[in-house]
């Protein structure tokens, strides 16, 4: 069974508690710029969970792609698109049907927290096998060490995935590409026929 | 029994001491104030959370700390309010650049599920397998990464849009770009 003991689950609350607030605050923020700051801290705790999950690649992928690069494109945007409209608090910042939205999400939330109360006993571990199944644990975690887990994954990727791989990497040209010719103004255009 | 006298003495001292403490209310709130504020604040706070601490503790001795131990139903949980969070951004925010984000917020939801599924198969191989089941815990990780890269290809090509509308309208406003609605 997975279930985390002592100080991991501590830091699990954690984690999860400031992701989920974080993430309250990239909706509710007034400007987009204070918006793409609190997305990096969820994005740096979600990071962090995934650790707690001994998938260490993957959250050094996260760091790198989305704190590095993908935000790092977000923040750029924000300033050239700015309009000091939004600092001022002359216009609107929710869509009419906020309201409804809103009220939907938390329904969804508190059905979907109410609907998993019955299946929680059963991925806890009994109380008598716990403390051997926790001594397995970490017999298995030393040996799937970080380097193990990441080689897989990596092996993984170029054997089983290559197809999806290639399939992705020109993914990422034509949207390169795409984006390019998005994003170019008039002067480039005339520059160019 | 204090004498008649003593008792006198007493009150018109009383009378005096308040007396002067309500001539001067003013001046003493504008002494002790914002000190007085301030403290009764941070006694106030320091009840709360600590009260708050305390209730939590109580709750967890009460039920065993083995109870409060995150499992692969946590990870789901905390996955699903993430997902709800972005789904209700992307439904209320008139920002088309904060429903991007709220986008980014759903896809790494997604990717929290996935991991945790992972981990749990890697977990349970044995049982699992002794259960005929096919089972492959680097599914998760593989299709976490080809989510991230596709994430970002998302955000190029969105944020490219972002910009070219913004040089055509000027505006960043979702329910003012309807050009194509009719």
């Amino acid at each position: 069974m997975f279930q985390l003991h002592g100080w991991e689950a501590v830091l699990f609350y954690v984690l999860a508690i400031m992701a989920l607030f974080m993430g309250v605050f990239v909706v509710t923020a007034r400007l987009a710029v204070h918006s793409a700051l609190f997305l990096i801290s969820t994005l740096v705790n979600i990071a962090l969970l995934f650790i707690l999950l001994r998938a260490e690649f993957v959250a050094g992928v996260q760091i790198l792609v989305y704190v590095g690069g993908v935000m790092v494109l977000f923040l750029f945007v924000i300033m050239l698109v700015q309009t000091r409209a939004e600092e001022e608090a002359r216009v609107r910042l929710y869509t009419r049907q906020s309201t409804p939205a809103v009220l939907v999400a938390v329904l969804l939330a508190l059905s979907f927290i109410l609907a998993m109360q019955p299946a929680q006993p059963a991925f806890r571990l009994p109380e008598t096998a716990a403390a051997q199944t926790a001594a397995a644990q970490t017999v298995d975690a030393s040996e799937s060490s970080t380097m193990q887990n990441t080689e897989r994954v990596g092996e993984a990727l170029y054997r089983q995935a290559a197809l999806p791989f290639e399939i992705a990497s020109l993914l990422l040209l034509v949207a390169m590409v795409g984006a390019v010719l998005l994003a170019r103004g008039r002067k480039q255009e005339k520059l160019y026929e | 029994m204090p004498s008649r006298y003593e008792l006198l003495v007493r009150v018109i001292l009383w009378v005096a001491v308040l007396g002067l403490l309500a001539s001067n209310a003013r001046k003493l709130s504008e002494f002790a104030g914002p000190r007085l504020r301030k403290v009764a604040f941070a006694v106030v706070w320091t009840v709360v959370v600590g009260g708050f601490g305390y209730g939590i503790w109580w709750v967890i001795e009460r039920m065993g700390p083995k109870q409060f131990e995150p499992t692969l139903v946590q990870f789901l949980m905390v996955s699903f309010l993430l997902f709800i969070i972005g789904v209700a951004g992307v439904l209320s925010r008139r920002n088309i650049i904060i429903i991007f984000m709220s986008i980014e917020l759903i896809l790494n939801a997604v990717n929290l599920n996935l991991i945790a599924f992972s981990r749990y198969l890697q977990l349970n191989q044995a049982a699992l397998v002794d259960m005929k089941l096919i089972v492959n815990p680097l599914a998760g990780p593989v299709f976490t990464i080809f989510i991230i890269v596709v994430a970002a290809a998302e955000a190029a090509v969105g944020l490219g849009i972002v910009i070219s509308l913004f040089r055509n309208r000027e505006t960043v406003a979702i329910d003012e770009i309807d050009l194509l609605k009719w």
